[in-house]
This record gives C-alpha cells, sequence and structure tokens, in this order.
C-alpha cells in the first residue's frame, strides 16, 4: 500500500498479549491516518465518560502516511488518548525519529490498552515484539532509562538504530503535568498523556524495523521533495531564522508586539536584552539536530554547564522561554535551559509545569498563599526557588504534592480559581490573547487546550507571511483560526511539521501528497479531511462533558487591559468573534456541530 | 574528479540521505536498511558515512580515536560492511550495497537532498 502499512498493533497489557491487525482502507481514505486515524480509532472504542487513568483508556500511538517516505518533515506521531489533566481528547504531537521507525517497524499505529501488573517495556525490534519487565527502570529519568535499555541490548549496532518513547518519574507518579518523551528529551508536545502511560504501568516503547515503504510514483515524488527543498531555502523563516536559531527567534517578534507574556500573563515583557538570538548564541554553543527528513532543523542541542544540570542538554525554545521563562519572571537563560532540561529529564510537560509554577507565584504575590505554607520560595523571578520546586514536583513528597496537580487545581485550592491562566484545565502557551486576537479565539475554542501547535494564527497575524493582518484587529480572525485549525489537523494526519507553513502555503504540500500516497487530493478536499477531524474531536469533547460554555478565556484577557506599551487598552474579544466562528463551522449559537453539518463531513453516525 | 565530501560537523542527523538514496536505487520503496549511505551516531555526534568495500571477516585494527577529550569508536565511520558491523547489506538477498555515486548529474541523490551542506560535491 502507498505510504501506509495498513497495519496496526494492539497491546493489551492486562493480559500481556499483542494482535496484529488490518486497518480498514476506507478509513485510511477518509481520516488520511495520523491524528485524524487515531482520533477515529480513539473515539470509536473509547466510551467518552472514562477515567483517563483507568485501564479502560486507551493510548494511541499513529504515524502519518507521509511519515517514513522521505516527505520533507515526515516524522510526526501523534500521540491519541483522553488528557488527564484536561479530560478532552489529547493528540500530542512527537518529533523526532521515532514515528519513522515505527514505520519500518511496520506499524501505522500502536494501541496500547489496559493495564501491566508490574512495570514493563514494550520493544518491537524487527518483528520481535516482546513486553519485558522494567522494574530496574522505574524511577530513572528519561535518559537514563533509553541509555540503560540501548546498553541492555546484544547488538551495539541495533541499538544506534533504536529509538524509543519513556516517560520520566513524573508520568510514573501519575502526574496530570506529565509528558511522554521521545528520541531522550524531545517533549511530545501537550500535557496530560504522560500519566495516561504512567497509569498502564509502561516505562517506554522501543523500535526498530527494516520494512519497505512504498510511494506510488517514486520520480515524481523525487522531483517534488526537490522542488520543496529548494521552496524552503529560499523562504528567509526556515531556512535563516529557524535553522540558525530554532523557535527562539520568535522571542524578538513578539516582544515589540507585547505578545510575550510576563509574570503569569500579567503584563508584556518589558526587558528583551537577554533573551534576544544574540544572547542565546552567546549564552549557549548551538548544534543543530533534524527530526526525520528534515530539512530545516530547528532542534538545538549543546553542552549545560549549570549547577543544577550538566551534561548533553538542549537550548530553550520559544515555548521555554515563554512557559518557564518571562512568564516566572525569569530572564536567565541559564535557568531557563536547565529548566526544560529539567522537565525533560523528570517528563514534565513545559507549558503546563511552567503555568502551575507561575500561577502558585501569583498566589504568593496577591498574598492567597505564602512562602512559607508552599515550603518553596516561589516568588516571580527568583531563579533557585524555580528551580528547586521544578525537580521537586515530579518526586510528589510532602508539599510538593500540591504544585503536581497543575495550575487550575492549585488555584482552586486556596481559593483564587482567577489565577490560573488557562482553557480547559490546561495552561496557555506563551502567546498573550490580548495581542493576537486570532490566536486568543484559537485559544478558547481549541479542542486540546490553548495551545498554539494546534493553530498557527500566528503565521500571518504575526509573522505576516501569506496575508498582512493586524494583530489587535479582530477582522478576518474568525476566518483565519479556522483555516489554521483545519490546516494543522491535516497536517498531522498526514505526519507532517507545521512550522514549515511559515515558508510554504499548504498547496504546495498537495503534490507531494497525491505522489507519495497516489491520490487525487485538492487542497480543498485535504482541508475538509482537517475539518472532519476537527469536528470528530469536538463531538467526543461534548460527550465527555464540554460544550460552548467552555470556549471562553480567563477573565484576565477579557477584563484586564494589556496596561502597557502600544497596546495599551487592549482586551482580548473573543465573545464578539466566537458566534462568527461557530457559523463559520456550521455549528449552532451554543457551538454544537449541526446534523446538516456532520452530514457534509461524514460524521452522521458518531 | 567528482568526490563526495562529508563534513560530520554540519550532519543534523536528519536521515534524508538514506532516504535518496534508497528511492533512488529500489524503484519506490523508501527504506533506510536498502540505502547505500548511513548516518552513524557517537558520542551526540552524526557521520553520513557511505558505504565502502564489502570484506567477509571482521578486520584486527579496530582503534579508538580521541578528539576534544572524547574516544570516538572507529567503527562508527569506517566505510567497510563487516561480520563486526553488518551494515549495507540487503536484508531480502544477502547481498552487499556499494555507493555508485549515482543521480542526476552534477550532484548525487544523496547530496541533493542534504540541505545543511554536510554532503557536498567537490572536484579534485
Amino acid at each position: 500500500m502507498n505510504g501506509w502499512f495498513g497495519r496496526c498493533l494492539r497491546v493489551n497489557l492486562t493480559e500481556g498479549k499483542h494482535s496484529i491487525e488490518e486497518l480498514k482502507p476506507e478509513l485510511l481514505e477518509k481520516y488520511l491516518g495520523g491524528r485524524g486515524l487515531g482520533v477515529k480509532v480513539y473515539t470509536d472504542e473509547v466510551p467518552p465518560g472514562t477515567d483517563p487513568l483507568s485501564p479502560g483508556n486507551k493510548l494511541i500511538f499513529s504515524s502519518g502516511p507521509l511519515v517514513g517516505t522521505g516527505a520533507v518533515t515526515g516524522a510526526s506521531c501523534n500521540v491519541v488518548t483522553k488528557s488527564a489533566l484536561s479530560g478532552t481528547i489529547a493528540c500530542a504531537k512527537m518529533r523526532g525519529h521515532f514515528g519513522a521507525e515505527m514505520k519500518y517497524a511496520g506499524f501505522d499505529m500502536i494501541i496500547v490498552e489496559g493495564r501491566a501488573e508490574a512495570p514493563v517495556i514494550l520493544s518491537i525490534m524487527d518483528d520481535r515484539i516482546k513486553l519485558s519487565p522494567a522494574i530496574e527502570y522505574w524511577g530513572r529519568s528519561t535518559s537514563e532509562s533509553e541509555d540503560r535499555f540501548k546498553a541492555s541490548l546484544d547488538n551495539q549496532w541495533a541499538a544506534r538504530e533504536t529509538f524509543l518513547v519513556t516517560i520520566g518519574p513524573a508520568g510514573e507518579r501519575l502526574l496530570p503535568i506529565a509528558n511522554i518523551v521521545s528520541d531522550r528529551f524531545l517533549s511530545v508536545g501537550g500535557a496530560g498523556i504522560g500519566a495516561v502511560m504512567g497509569s498502564k504501568n509502561l516505562k517506554a516503547i522501543a523500535v526498530k524495523g527494516q520494512h519497505s515503504l512504498e510511494v506510488a510514483d517514486g520520480n515524481r515524488f523525487v522531483q517534488v521533495v526537490n522542488t520543496m527543498i529548494n521552496k524552503l531555502n529560499s523562504a528567509p523563516l526556515n531556512s535563516q531564522s529557524m535553522t540558525q536559531w530554532g523557535t527562539a527567534f520568535l522571542v524578538g517578534l513578539c516582544f515589540p508586539k507585547k505578545i510575550l507574556p510576563n509574570n503569569n500573563f500579567q503584563h508584556a515583557s518589558v526587558s528583551l536584552k537577554q533573551l534576544g538570538t544574540d544572547a542565546l548564541e552567546s549564552a549557549f554553543a548551538l548544534r543543530s539536530r533534524g527530526c526525520f527528513a528534515c530539512p530545516v532543523a530547528c532542534i538545538k542541542k549543546t553542552e549545560m554547564k549549570h549547577h543544577v544540570y550538566e551534561g548533553k542538554g538542549m537550548v530553550p525554545t520559544y515555548l521555554a522561554i515563554g512557559s518557564l521563562g518571562l512568564n516566572c519572571g525569569i530572564t536567565s537563560l541559564s535557568t531557563i535551559g536547565t529548566a526544560s532540561m529539567l522537565c525533560a529529564e523528570m517528563g514534565l510537560d513545559p507549558v503546563a509545569a511552567g503555568g502551575t509554577l507561575a500561577t502558585a507565584m501569583e498566589l504568593v504575590e496577591k498574598k492567597a498563599t505564602t512562602t512559607d505554607e508552599l515550603k518553596m520560595d516561589l516568588q516571580f523571578g527568583h531563579d533557585d526557588g524555580f528551580l528547586e520546586a521544578l525537580q521537586l514536583i515530579s518526586t510528589k513528597k510532602g508539599y510538593a504534592t500540591r504544585l503536581g496537580v497543575g495550575g487550575k487545581a492549585l488555584a482552586e485550592t486556596f481559593g483564587r480559581p482567577d489565577l490560573f491562566m488557562g482553557v480547559k484545565g490546561m495552561s496557555m502557551a506563551p502567546f498573550d490573547p490580548r495581542a493576537l486576537q486570532g490566536m486568543g479565539l484559537h485559544f478558547a475554542t481549541c479542542n486540546y487546550g490553548p495551545h498554539h501547535l494546534y493553530g498557527y494564527t500566528f503565521i500571518d497575524e504575526l509573522l505576516n507571511v501569506n496575508e498582512k493582518l493586524d494583530p489587535w484587529s479582530t477582522d478576518g480572525k474568525p476566518a483565519l483560526t479556522k483555516l489554521y485549525q483545519d490546516t494543522t489537523a491535516v497536517m498531522d494526519s498526514l505526519g507532517l511539521c507545521n512550522w514549515l507553513l511559515m515558508g510554504l502555503k499548504f498547496k504546495n504540500f498537495v503534490p507531494l501528497v497525491n505522489s507519495c500516497l497516489g491520490t487525487n487530493h485538492t487542497a480543498d478536499d485535504l482541508l475538509s479531511i482537517g475539518e472532519r477531524v476537527w469536528n470528530a474531536e469536538r463531538l467526543f469533547n461534548m460527550k465527555a462533558g464540554f460544550d460552548g460554555t467552555h470556549d471562553v478565556l480567563p477573565r484576565r484577557f477579557t477584563e484586564e487591559p494589556l496596561s502597557d506599551g502600544n497596546g495599551g487598552g487592549k482586551i482580548s474579544r473573543v465573545s464578539e468573534m466566537l458566534p462568527e466562528y461557530y457559523s463559520l463551522r456550521g455549528w449552532s449559537e451554543q457551538g454544537e456541530p449541526t446534523p446538516g453539518t456532520l452530514r457534509a463531513l461524514g460524521l452522521e453516525d458518531s | 574528479m567528482p568526490r563526495i565530501k562529508v563534513d560530520h560537523t554540519k550532519c543534523t542527523g536528519c536521515r534524508h540521505c538514506e532516504i535518496a538514496c534508497s528511492l533512488n536505487h529500489v524503484a519506490n520503496t523508501a527504506n533506510p536498511r536498502r540505502a547505500r549511505i548511513r548516518v552513524m551516531k557517537d558520542k551526540n555526534r552524526y557521520y553520513p558515512v557511505l558505504s565502502g568495500p564489502f570484506v567477509d571477516a571482521a578486520c584486527t585494527s579496530k582503534q579508538f580515536i580521541e578528539i576534544d577529550g572524547h574516544q570516538y569508536d572507529m567503527c562508527a565511520f569506517c566505510r567497510a560492511s563487516c561480520p563486526e558491523k553488518p551494515f549495507f547489506i540487503e536484508a531480502e538477498t544477502g547481498i552487499p550495497l556499494k555507493c555508485d555515486f549515482c543521480g542526476i548529474p552534477p550532484a548525487p541523490s544523496c547530496v541533493r537532498w542534504c540541505n545543511t551542506g554536510a554532503l557536498e560535491l567537490v572536484e579534485d
């Protein structure tokens, strides 16, 4: 089959058995694969009311059809489950090499169900599928687990070709803010899934394979990839900014527009000197590392030298600088880098962990609690207290237990739920919705909490790549938000990286898809698949208890205007944009997909 | 005579060259294990290795090289395929693979897809 293998591995941990199933061709056509197919299989098999941490929940790893074929940036594997943090559907995206290696192992999808009695590691090595005891790995950090597993293999050459996803101590202790880590230190984008893996007593999955993937029209496919590489090289944002500094280059662009939040979104950042790209280059020696088949290579590795963490590390990304840095009042790049490595080692999600600590810091600042009561020096701008708290969170001992539950529960414990900056229980990614109206609308409506990786509206709002839009205005933003949400959904389903949209318009990907899969899709066909996926997720969330009343931003963004700079007096006008967004999506005024919309998308039976 | 120059400091480990090679040699097939170039990893560095001669016995000259205080395993960037390091062998047929400098002139397929400059075609 072109692009796909059409095979799915189902592992039942309760019984310790596995089976190999065929994926239905009509489903592959309708949902493509990756996120779309994962969501379809998950929503079909798991009742919406399932407790995320119960054995009844399932964890689906799903690679798209373009993953591993050599398609530019075809590396993304999606993890679909019910989030332990928010209770919504989670479709977190994994970078690195795991997704491609999973395809070479012969599987488009791995479904993990049940719960093992004792910790296990699932290894899929050249068609030998095995569950081995992982008691000696339990409690160890992600990189240590990976090194131990590779050292345990007889053949050192096989070890070099093996790729792992692991959970850290945070996931083992079922913290809702835990995450899964792939390829040693790449956080899978999104919180609430590490605990699900931990609840299954599954420490890691290792894959290595040697199956061949087929593409429909090899000659044309190679030509299309050549053209795309050339086009990417003439796009400065991808070929220069991303290649040189990773996503951290956004810091310098977001700062003058007041998008970078400071001190738990209380105001826009005031100082940039210590955090720009120049500072990044002088703080770390950058070495580029690429995900599978990526010509951009935005991951930057370095040697960390900090008294808390020393060794191989990753240069902080935009996300880390925003969430673990400025939003907690931290402006030292070496502290931020250390914090992001601690998150990776412990298996914490940087956005959720940063958001939780920022909430705690504001609780202290607003006198809802004190540092003595928390037994931690959590105050804005206190580097040492911040790093200490990050180290303690995943131990779940004593006072740190309160922090591990996530920002929302923490703010409620101290009677100030208004100080939690997030939607549907998930902490907000570091983009201030007051300064980016389209992103604000996306944050409010996203099926998986306020995360910018599910709707790249800043490409047009901030970077003005395809259209020049005013970030402060609401004109055309509902259509923009819908467009990027659908585009992201279909790119995830194909297994491509969305950051390429900064340099290539979506229509450039259509010949890539068609020459690889042997289909005749147009850009509109593909976008309607994206819309189908988005609606399928929305339907699941509605059955799980989320409706239009959850599509709101925290009060701070709609009531407290930005105080400083040229954005003075601006608030987020989400409620004005919502009716237009709902009607564009074909949803009722309460935000429910209408029967007509579902019929048009082929979702009437779900 | 044109040659492929490898600059490992520029390699990002994305393995796009492996797929370029595989698609070019086996019709419509993407599989790194059928490629004549592989990206090896040792001590946090990546080395694109072009397949060289096939030898049916392991050599006796295994060496370690020390650069900047790190010890590197010579086997990681040795181009030969041997019983100790069974790379560059077709899994299905057992036939050894060797780089044949393919591709549309002037660049072999791996060089065309390498975007970082780790692989480069040079005249000497």
